[in-house]
């Protein structure tokens, strides 16, 4: 049975892209032009996975509401925020409302497709790992990374991590102690359009993290001018 | 330039407001040179008033006399036939003792001279009185040789004596003379036509006199009653000088008696008690009523004399009489200001006499004539005069002095008070305008503050309102408005521009994703394009505008997101070296020079904001740089700062583009590069900034190339605990002085 995605966008022409672009990878889509639409509709009967524009029409926070009223329904169902609004300040308070991912317009369809089915995977794992209490965890150090799951935990304590920072965090401990460059970081995010910023602010979100867990926390390390040094404590 | 040379001006440009009013204020002094002129006219008015007063007075007076020249006829009418003595009034006790002091004061300028030059013998002076009927003589003869009359001889000519000679009112000639044998007391003797012999043998006992001796001579002072004279008063007085006492030969005879074509008498001329006491009524205060006939003699005299000095007396030490003194002291100042001539011209230097004069001959032209004159150092007065007319002729005139003290005193208190006032008017505008000045001087200096804070050094906008001076209802207040007004909509506007790379971008990104998304879905349905290097340019054209839109909201963001920034404490001279070594390995092209510190220099930062920052110094210098030179990169620390210099080869700065090449949209590229905004630079301005740093482009010394200098704020740690400290004796003493004190530009960080 085809999973069922959901798209809140009010822009019909890139709602219209997305649905054929999303239904060719064989999913069955549902589209919305507006929150109030989406709300009704989906009630009591909530897709697989959601992908939510933030600005609907004159709502400039419609695509945060929906997502906190989704999220209420059904904590554990996968939001793909898809927005224009690419500034620090929403990409945080869209990751914290508890979205999956956070990607910036201009999107390739590709990547969403492949963004799709790797958060869809992920949920089917997760829930598959809750049953069976296993897991495809990889070790380093204090660090586990669960792949398959976008799992990360330090000293044992489960670290939430984004898509895109799970990826760069993961390319970043494949060689420890080995320099990745920004170029690396900037593919492991497989967005479009990344700059050096970019990659620092995913980094410092992400040594972030690890710092509220341990105050001690200093494995990411700047190579000035390169790129990012994971360090085994 | 010509504006920072029109700043520096600026103060010279002109007076403040202050001043100028102050300046303004300044025509207030002409409430008191008005005051004057005012005051000088109403002098001129109260005087003519008062001239014009005494003149109907005199004219009045002169109206009791008209047709009377019965009073005036006792006296011969062609009095230049004779040589008159004029007996002058005499008031009080007259003692008889060869002496005039009780005549009256300055009466010895009366004295009259006869005789030969003066103090040689035979010659003498006389004066003469007259009071209560009585005529009095006083005779002062030169005499070396004085020669008493001997009881023995009979002739009475033998020795100094006096001889007088008149027409009795019995028409008969009538001879009297005045014998001596001894100081004191005279002897009077009706004589013979020869001068020999007393007619009679008794002495003239209403004739009374006493004579003094002194060392030049004798005087002697005697009286005779009026009426003996009869009413011409034909008269005359002779000395006989006798100087041997044996032959006692009468040597010299001086008189009085006319030089020839003459009459061979004089004249007593006495003030007529007629005329005297029709105006004697008529006197009042402060005012002398003269009654002269046609010959210019007085006949009568009533009313107070004048006296000298008449201003109010008034003590010199009290604070009030300081003020007089002033005043009589800026007085003729005054006036000199006021009319443009002094004072004494104003006052008039004529003499008393002449115009006394002038005004009697005038009126016995038959003209009434009024004018004033000074008598004296302080007395003013105004002569009216008006004629006495009998039968169509003149027969004397009325002269009415009076003196204008009053008018003085009352001009000179309104003077007093005029420019008291003045001054108090003077000091109270002054102060006022002063406290006026000084508060909108204030004001606009508030407001002049407040504007120019209101926008910072590169042009932004700090403030989108006032708050000084908005509520004031004057003209300051309307400029505050206007400029407040102003501001917010600039405000808006900038606004709008902040927001726009963010309004652009999100306009942009929407139809981008639509165009990328097709384009996506398009090779997706006709694998036939897919390969088409269309479709690749396209795809090309997406990424770049993508690109631009980015760059362009990161930048406006870059202040923003700056803020959220959290800084550390950084090791720049690790980082710098660490940073270098990774330029030199991306950019094998280029050949990067290092030179660095021994020691770690710290700096609170935001690290990976200082490697955007050199990453755009970086950038720069690369597109600059002339190939196959090196770029510098330098660390320094001076006193509290860390500077990192980025230096390389190329074409220099232009002279105009030194300060703005950090300001957004400044590019010097050219044309060709379409693909800068001149963000770069602008973006290390921003991070040095929010560092507490700032930035500077130079042209090196030698104009070969140009190098970009960051300063920033420098900070000392402690040496980590995990160290071993090195002993004391190894640090450099300044870096333990410096870690003691808190960097300032660290402390204004905080906030």
């Amino acid at each position: 049975m085809a999973k069922r995605i959901a798209i809140v966008e009010d822009d019909p022409d890139q709602r219209a892209n997305y649905r054929d672009a999303i239904t060719k990878k064989g999913y069955e889509v549902v589209a919305y032009g507006s929150r109030r639409e989406a709300l009704e509709r989906m009630d009591g009967n909530l897709p697989d996975l959601v992908i939510l524009d933030i600005i609907l029409g004159d709502e400039v926070d419609a695509g945060f509401q929906l997502c906190r009223e989704l999220l209420f329904k059904s904590p554990s169902l996968p939001v793909i925020f898809l927005t224009e609004r690419i500034n620090e300040i929403d990409k945080i308070s869209g990751l914290r409302l508890g979205a999956w991912d956070y990607l910036p317009k201009p999107i390739s369809l590709d990547y969403l497709a492949e963004r799709i089915s790797s958060l869809l995977r992920i949920n089917e794992v997760r829930a598959e790992n809750a049953e069976r209490g296993s897991s495809t965890a990889r070790k380093i150090g204090y660090l586990t990374l669960d792949q398959d799951a976008l799992l990360v935990s330090w000293k044992g304590e489960r670290i939430d991590l984004s898509g895109t920072e799970f990826r760069m965090l993961a390319k970043l401990v494949r060689v420890p102690g080995h320099a990745v460059s920004y170029e690396t970081l900037m593919n492991a995010t497989m967005q479009s359009l990344v700059t050096n910023n970019t990659i620092n602010t995913h980094m410092r979100n992400i040594r972030k993290k690890f710092e509220r867990l341990d105050a001690n926390f200093a494995c990411i390390k700047s190579e000035y001018g390169f790129g990012y040094r994971w360090l085994p404590p | 330039m010509a504006a920072a040379l029109a700043r520096r001006l600026n103060p010279l440009r002109g007076p403040r407001i202050g001043t100028k009013l102050m300046l303004l204020s300044l025509t207030l002094l002409v409430v008191p040179w008005f005051s004057y002129r005012q005051l000088l006219e109403m002098e001129r008015l109260l005087v003519q008033g008062q001239s014009q007063a005494q003149l109907l007075t005199a004219e009045g007076i002169s109206t009791l006399f008209n047709g009377r020249e019965d009073l005036f006829n006792d006296l011969p009418v062609t009095i230049e036939d004779y040589e008159s003595l004029f007996a002058h009034p005499l008031e009080g006790n007259i003692r008889l003792d060869g002496r005039y002091d009780d005549w009256g004061e300055r009466i010895e300028d009366r004295l009259l001279s006869f005789g030969p030059a003066a103090s040689d013998d035979g010659a003498f002076q006389l004066l003469l009185g007259e009071r209560a009927g009585q005529l009095h003589l006083f005779v002062q003869a030169s005499d070396a040789d004085i020669v008493y009359r001997d009881p023995e001889y009979l002739r009475l000519d033998n020795a100094d004596h006096v001889r007088l000679s008149y027409i009795g009112s019995d028409g008969e000639d009538g001879r009297i003379g005045l014998v001596f044998a001894e100081p004191g007391v005279i002897t009077a003797y009706a004589m013979d036509a020869d001068w020999r012999f007393a007619t009679t043998g008794t002495a003239e006992a209403d004739v009374l006199g006493f004579v003094e001796v002194g060392e030049s001579g004798w005087s002697m002072e005697f009286r005779l009653p009026l009426d003996r004279l009869g009413s011409r008063r034909y008269f005359g007085v002779s000395i006989a000088d006798v100087d041997d006492p044996v032959a006692r030969a009468p040597l010299k005879l001086a008189q009085t008696l006319p030089k020839a074509g003459k009459e061979s008498f004089n004249l007593i001329v006495l003030r007529s008690p007629e005329v005297l006491n029709i105006i004697q009524g008529l006197g009042y205060s402060g005012a002398r009523i003269l009654v002269v006939d046609a010959q210019q003699r007085v006949r009568a005299e009533a009313g107070t004399q004048l006296a000298e000095a008449a201003g109010p007396s008034r003590d010199k030490s009290t604070a009030l009489g300081l003020i007089q003194r002033g005043f009589e002291a800026i007085r003729p100042v005054l006036h000199r200001f006021s009319t443009f001539e002094s004072l004494e011209a104003e006052r008039g230097g004529g003499s008393a006499e002449y115009t006394a004069a002038d005004i009697i001959s005038a009126t016995l032209a038959g003209r009434p004539a009024a004018t004033r004159h000074r008598l004296g150092n302080q007395l003013e007065v105004i002569m009216a005069a008006h004629p006495i007319v009998s039968k169509d002729a003149v027969i004397g005139t009325v002269v009415v002095e009076q003196n204008i003290d009053d008018i003085l005193s009352f001009q000179r208190e309104a003077l007093e008070q005029v420019i008291l006032l003045s001054v108090a008017a003077l000091t109270a505008v002054f102060a006022a305008l002063l406290t006026f000045a000084g508060r909108l001087a204030w004001r606009i200096r508030q407001l002049r503050r407040e504007a120019s804070a209101a926008i910072d050094q590169h042009g932004r906008l700090r403030a989108s309102a006032l708050r000084s001076e908005i509520g004031s209802g004057d003209e300051i207040g309307d400029l505050a408005r206007s400029f407040s007004n102003t501001l917010s909509k600039l405000h808006q506007h900038n606004h709008f521009l902040e927001n726009m790379p963010r309004t652009l971008r999100h306009e942009i990104n929407n139809p981008l994703n639509t165009l990328s998304t097709s384009l996506q879905n398009l090779a997706e349905e006709s694998p036939g394009v897919q390969s088409s290097k269309y479709l690749a340019s396209a795809k090309n054209g997406v990424i770049r505008i993508g690109s631009i839109v980015q760059n362009l909201s990161d930048a406006a963001n870059l202040e923003e997101s700056l803020k959220s920034e959290e800084l550390e404490v950084v090791d720049i001279q690790k980082l710098l070296e660490s940073y270098v070594a990774n330029c030199a390995a991306s950019h094998p092209e280029c050949e990067f020079a290092f030179r660095g510190l021994r020691e770690p220099a710290h700096a609170e930062v935001s690290d990976y904001r200082i490697e955007q920052l050199l990453d755009k110094i970086i950038d720069n210098a690369i597109d600059f740089h002339r190939t196959g030179s090196p770029i510098t990169v330098q660390l320094d620390v001076q006193r509290d700062y860390l500077r990192i210099t980025v230096a390389n080869r190329g074409p220099i700065l232009p002279d105009q583009l030194g300060k703005s090449v950090f300001d957004s949209m400044v590019s010097n590229r050219g044309p060709h590069n379409r693909l800068h905004f001149g963000l770069g630079l602008y973006v290390v301005r921003i991070i040095a900034e929010h560092h507490g740093g700032f930035v500077r482009a130079l042209n090196l010394a030698d104009n070969s190339g140009v190098a970009i200098m960051v300063q920033l704020p420098r900070t000392e740690v402690p040496e980590p605990r995990t160290e071993v400290p090195e002993p004391r004796l190894a640090t450099d003493p300044e870096i333990e002085i410096r870690a003691s004190a808190a960097p300032p530009a660290r402390a204004a960080q905080a906030n």
